[in-house]
């Protein structure tokens, strides 16, 4: 699938994010200090880069600088045990392209990694997306299913937009929320399922083969078939 | 800026004024009585020489009578002696004084002539104190004294006093208006310094002049309890953070390890369900300690980058885009109105972290066929934000204990505020950090009414 380089000085954490990545089918490297990171990910022809933000030396946001000056553009995750939003904001200037807190869901690393991947492999130029018989006009904003078309609330086709975008993979709650909604917080339990449900009521109207399934402890993913 | 009414509340004011007041009182008594003891003095030398005389001129021969009449006039060189010889009938026979006054008996003792007596070659009358009495032949003899030195003295001492009361009163009151004005300043200035911390930022301190003085003292002790103070949070803090911290990863893992296993074995008779309840277990856990963690962070947080110019009303907006949705399918009419035009300072992702936790509770609490609002209104000081709902309402008595970090309600699980978890905490952290204010009443329909009060506002001076 993908060729992922993980920049980790931690070695229980590495293992970890090595072994979820490998789990999904993914080719991974990992290297625990930020000057042989830098020289990889210059180097190798990755997809995606996971990259402690604290490392001995050089740590990660000077790496994401230098790679970034380099004119690299692979999509980097950083990973980093500082919350504070201000350090989100600082990680995310220098040219990372998302966050992820620690300790992290194994399962939510995964699927910001393919998330990035994904984008990186850029399906998103297109005016038209299409999954299965489902159709996303993005200049007229409007949706069809086989042929009729979907009656969607702004906020439902920015949802379907960014499901069909990443079709194929799981995205986590907190994923769609921080993508659809633009905000970084637990919303509670279940306003995301709401959200999705009514948009399944539309998506998949009963006799239609189902596109939006639920990821069982994970969240949800559009999908042509199993 | 110091109002004159500031002045007269200062307890140095008072203390000037009270001890004025003192100084006034015994001052005219000191003059009274020196007053009282200089005339009572004058008096009895007035009847000393009235007497004397009287003596003197009844024992003369009365041939020689009108001669040392005559002499005892000359020596009264101011003029405040009267003398009067008259007839047995009261006709004038010698001396200055013209008829025989109608107000002294002639007994030969000393009266008070208050209305004076008609003397020859004087138009006014002067009081005195005289006697008459009958002579040898059977004629009267008056003899009076003016006691218009007695008065002259009593005006003496009344200037005296009044010079002596404008000289010191006036600058006394001035002085001491003067004098109030220091400390009631460095009070101010302990007032303004003391918002922010009350506010929750205990870094900041009193300010101490050096000076040395009662104001110094006590800005000093206080100081030193807001360092304990600040000590003792920060290792509270520490503790708990710490313990969030610590156990988070080795959950973290677990999960990681219960979810591999759903998606492995989960497949076997009985373990699925379970599985899937440990998750659920383990994800309240971790979102418990980040809601922790992300209250912490909150408080930690001095700096207001993303503070900027906020839409209210597009936040609220966005709120209620997320919301309406799930007030819908509980079949609760969510309303946010009216859409004012309203702008506050402040960070627009925290304010949208706010209004959704506030909303999502009253949601929550509301039973179906309920009701949830949101009512924008524009106070003098700035715009206020209510949401109401029609839920069973937060008991007055928990209305504080709910915003606390650790605070777990006596009412049972059943309690809405048990139900709030730590939403409310970081509400309040918000609040707190925008210098806004949270307020928890009833409303008309029994409800909960959550007020965020969106002005920084001035700590009311005590009263």
């Amino acid at each position: 699938m993908a060729k992922v380089l993980t920049i980790e000085d931690d070695a229980v954490t590495a293992r970890e994010i090595v072994a979820e990545l490998q789990s999904r089918g993914n080719q991974v490297d990992w290297v625990d200090n930020g000057a042989a990171g830098l020289s990889r990910a210059s180097g190798g022809d990755y997809d995606a880069i996971t990259l402690d933000r604290m490392l001995p030396g050089l740590d990660g946001l000077a790496v994401v600088t230098k790679l970034r000056e380099a004119g690299v553009q692979t999509p980097v995750l950083m990973i980093s045990a500082l919350s504070d939003v201000d350090e989100r904001v600082r990680g995310l200037r220098a040219g990372g392209d998302d966050y992820l807190t620690k300790p992290f869901a194994p399962d939510e690393m995964v699927a910001r990694i393919e998330v990035l991947v994904r984008r990186q492999r850029g399906t998103g130029r297109d005016a038209v997306l299409r999954v299965a018989d489902l159709e996303l006009d993005l200049i007229t904003r409007s949706a069809r299913r086989g042929g009729s078309v979907l009656e969607l609330l702004p906020i439902e086709f920015r949802l379907l937009e960014f499901l069909v975008r990443n079709s194929g993979q799981v995205l986590t709650r907190t994923m769609i929320f921080e993508a659809v909604w633009g905000y970084r917080f637990d919303p509670g339990t279940n306003v995301i399922d709401v959200h999705i449900g009514r948009l399944r009521k539309k998506v998949d109207p009963p006799g239609a083969a189902p596109l939006i399934r639920t990821v069982r402890g994970s969240g949800y993913r559009l999908a042509e078939t199993e | 800026m110091l109002k004159l009414s500031d002045h007269w509340r200062s307890a140095t004011t008072r203390l000037i004024l009270i001890y004025g007041a003192f100084f006034v009182l015994w001052g005219i008594v000191l003059v009274g009585v020196v007053y009282w003891e200089t005339g009572r003095y004058l008096s009895h030398v007035v009847e000393a020489i009235v007497e004397q005389r009287a003596r003197y001129l009844g024992s003369i021969d009365r041939a020689r009578l009108p001669e040392a009449m005559e002499a005892t006039g000359a020596l009264d060189l101011r003029g405040v002696m009267s003398l009067g010889l008259f007839s047995a009938d009261g006709r004038y026979v010698d001396g200055n004084i013209e008829r025989v006054p109608t107000d002294l008996p002639i007994d030969g003792a000393i009266h008070a002539l208050p209305n004076g007596l008609d003397r020859r070659g004087r138009t006014e009358r002067e009081p005195a104190r005289g006697l008459a009495m009958h002579l040898a032949s059977g004629e009267v003899l008056i003899i009076a004294r003016d006691t218009s030195v007695v008065d002259q003295v009593a005006v003496i001492i009344r200037n005296a006093l009044l010079w002596g009361f404008s000289l010191t009163v006036i600058p006394g009151l001035i002085g001491g208006f003067l004098l109030s004005r220091r400390p009631l300043r460095r009070v101010r200035e302990i007032e303004s310094a003391i918002e922010p911390i009350a506010r929750g930022d205990l870094g900041r301190r009193l300010p101490v002049s050096g000076r040395g003085d009662e104001v110094d003292l006590l800005a000093t002790i206080v100081n030193r309890m807001l360092g304990e103070i600040e000590r003792l949070i920060g290792e509270v803090k520490g503790v708990c953070d710490n313990i969030a911290h610590d156990l988070r990863t080795p959950l973290t893992r677990l999960r990681a390890q219960l979810h591999r296993l759903q998606q492995t074995g989960g497949g076997e008779e009985g373990i699925g369900p379970t599985l899937e309840h440990c998750i659920v277990d383990v994800d309240s856990l971790l979102d418990r300690f980040r809601a922790l963690l992300r209250i912490s962070e909150l408080e930690d947080m001095r700096r207001r980058g993303g503070f900027g110019n906020v839409d209210l009303g597009a936040i609220l907006h966005e709120v209620h885009e997320l919301y309406a949705p799930l007030a819908e399918d509980n079949a609760i009419a969510f309303r946010v109105e009216p859409p004012l035009p309203a702008t506050v300072h402040g960070d627009p992702h925290l304010l949208f972290e706010a209004f959704s936790n506030l909303v999502a509770n009253a949601i929550k609490f509301t039973p179906r066929g309920g009701m949830v609002s949101v009512r924008t209104s524009l106070a003098q000081a700035g715009p206020r934000v209510d949401i109401v709902d029609s839920g069973p309402g937060i008991p007055s008595r928990e209305r504080d204990a709910v915003l606390q970090r650790f605070y777990r309600s006596d009412w049972g699980r059943d309690s809405r505020a048990e139900g709030y978890g730590l939403g409310l905490s970081i509400v309040s952290a918000i609040v707190r950090l925008h210098g806004f204010r949270l307020r928890i009443d009833d409303n008309e329909t029994g409800g909960a009414r959550v007020s965020v009060e969106c002005w920084v506002d001035a700590i009311a001076p005590a009263r």
